[in-house]
């Protein structure tokens, strides 16, 4: 009776109704956009986006057009960039990377601090799942479920590029369509779940989920079915455990997330760390 | 009207910022022929085969598949390569099974669903190579005979006419290596054309039809009892020659 009234009482709120929706679709979105993250070794690029998204965000806030749209082209940008640079320079990737998204962030914080209204922009930061806003809850929703679609339309194109580009382009496959769709995919995502957890936690949702599944089996359909498993897991009951803790949602959440990664490598039957014991 | 050659390389020149990599092939391979491609490493071996498979586009030239132009024939299917081992991550979360059907994704529709008749190639492929009793295998747990021999699959799954080998036999048991041998000889013998690079000298001269060597052009090309002597080896290969077949023999 304890946990049963423990789950349905904070329902009565609509607040809590809205968060508990909201974070599961950001959790089951990012699981699985987090398997191909994860398989293609794009963590840091998704850590990039996600931090180079800020100024975007911020313009888009000052010029009244819809955040999504400012995320979107300061987070595909930040690729272009690094691209550019890569391509103009002799340095390497993860250098340029790291070069491109912290100036982009840095100019992100230069431009809250010099924007008025700038209790919002924390919430970016941070994320502010339990307080969201009605026509940002629609935009997040409508977002969320538009990413869901083009994953499950493009599931085996995005799994064969990211497995063998090579067969890909020679069965006339183009590559670099998918490269730019996975890369909106990963920006739009970043949108959708920075309402949920901020910016500077965005890239665990990206990753976590993936990484976790990936420990538990050898099948890409069931690695799917897992990461968005424990993307809407840790979503629920971190949203629930910051609920009673009055603790920061977002940290709950992939607090959440951390655990299920945890208890995958040390328990997973065949690549877990147990097995050697 | 004569029926247009298998591959068709007309005085094609590639060149990598200004360095060039190829220039002035000429080559026509025929269907049903088996061709050994011979050269040391940075030769042009791989550039060539990229250049067939449409990854690069000469700086002058043309190239023609089945008298198609290459988007074309890509979009068919037409080519399919196998590359060296090492370049896939093995430790991918992919049956062989679903690496074969890979190789049918070009005959589906955008969902790329397999149909029955998808199935029953990816089937007929694995059972081919002798590997449909390990279909459900993840491809990080095979041995290298058996990777090259689900790729191969996979090609053979394609239905692809034309098949480009990049080193088939490193890295590879002699049972493989007969095993494959064999079945690009029963491929050749229904129509089907292929250009295998090697440096192994021995058994390249024992199944090809033809040989060319390359070195930046194609130094020679032919038919492996006439090209295949010691003067293009040595201009191929310079002072260090392989092991060569008559060695023994003599």
């Amino acid at each position: 009776m304890g946990l049963i009234h423990g789950l349905t009482a904070p329902l009565q709120y609509e607040f809590m109704v809205k968060a508990l929706v909201l974070s599961g679709l950001v959790g089951v979105v990012c699981g699985v956009l987090s398997c191909y993250l994860t398989l293609k070794g794009w963590a840091l690029l998704g850590d990039a986006v996600a931090h180079s998204v800020t100024p975007g965000v911020v313009l888009a806030y000052v010029l009244h057009i819809p955040l999504a749209v400012g995320a979107f082209v300061f987070g595909v940008g930040s690729v272009l960039i690094i691209g550019w640079i890569q391509s103009q320079t002799r340095l390497k990737e993860d250098t340029v990377i790291g070069l491109v998204f912290t100036g982009l962030f840095a100019l992100g914080l230069v431009l809250i601090s010099k924007t008025p209204s700038n209790v919002d922009f924390l919430h970016i930061l941070f994320g502010n799942l339990l307080g969201i806003a009605t026509p940002d809850m629609i935009q997040t929703v409508g977002i969320g479920c538009l990413t869901l679609v083009v994953v499950f339309v493009l599931k085996n194109d995005l799994l064969l590029f990211c497995f063998d580009p090579t067969h890909a382009r020679s069965i006339g496959i183009d590559i670099t369509r998918l490269y730019y769709i996975l890369l909106t995919l990963v920006s739009l995502t970043i949108v959708v779940a920075l309402q949920a957890v901020g910016i500077i936690l965005v890239v665990a949702m990206l990753i976590t989920p993936g990484a976790t599944a990936y420990l538990l089996t050898d099948r890409f359909d069931r690695m799917l079915m897992l990461a968005m498993l424990c993307g809407l897991g840790a979503a629920v009951l971190g949203t629930y455990l910051s609920y009673y803790w009055d603790a920061a949602t977002g940290g709950c959440i992939v607090l959440m997330q951390t655990l299920w990664f945890l208890l995958a490598m040390g328990l997973a039957p065949k690549y877990g760390v147990g097995r050697r014991v | 009207m004569p029926h247009p050659m298998s591959v068709e390389l007309e005085n094609v020149t590639v060149t990598y910022q200004e360095k060039v990599a190829l220039h002035g092939v000429n080559l026509s391979l025929k269907s049903g022929s088996i061709v050994g491609l011979l050269g040391m490493n940075g030769s042009g071996k791989s550039t060539l085969f990229k250049t067939i498979m449409g990854f690069i586009r000469p700086r002058i030239g043309r190239v023609q598949i089945e008298g198609l132009p290459i988007s074309v024939a890509q979009k068919r299917g037409l080519v399919a390569y196998l590359p060296q081992t090492e370049q896939v991550d093995w430790q991918f979360p992919v049956s062989v099974y679903d690496v074969v059907m890979m190789g049918r994704y070009g005959y589906m529709n955008v969902l790329r669903l397999p149909r029955p008749v998808d199935r029953r190639m990816v089937q007929e492929s694995l059972q081919r190579v002798e590997m449909w009793a390990l279909r459900n295998r993840p491809i990080g747990e095979l041995s290298g005979g058996q990777k090259k021999r689900a790729f191969l699959a996979r090609a053979l799954a394609q239905q692809a006419k034309i098949l480009l080998l990049d080193e088939p036999f490193n890295g590879v048991d002699v049972k493989t290596e007969r095993a494959i041998i064999q079945l690009l000889m029963e491929l050749r013998n229904l129509g089907q054309t292929i250009l295998v690079s090697s440096h192994d000298l021995v058994s390249i001269s024992t199944f090809c039809d033809q040989v060319i060597f390359i070195n930046q052009t194609i130094l020679a090309y032919g038919a492996t009892a006439e090209v295949f002597t010691p003067e293009n080896l040595t201009r191929t290969f310079g002072g260090i020659l392989p092991p060569l077949p008559w060695r023994g023999d003599v």
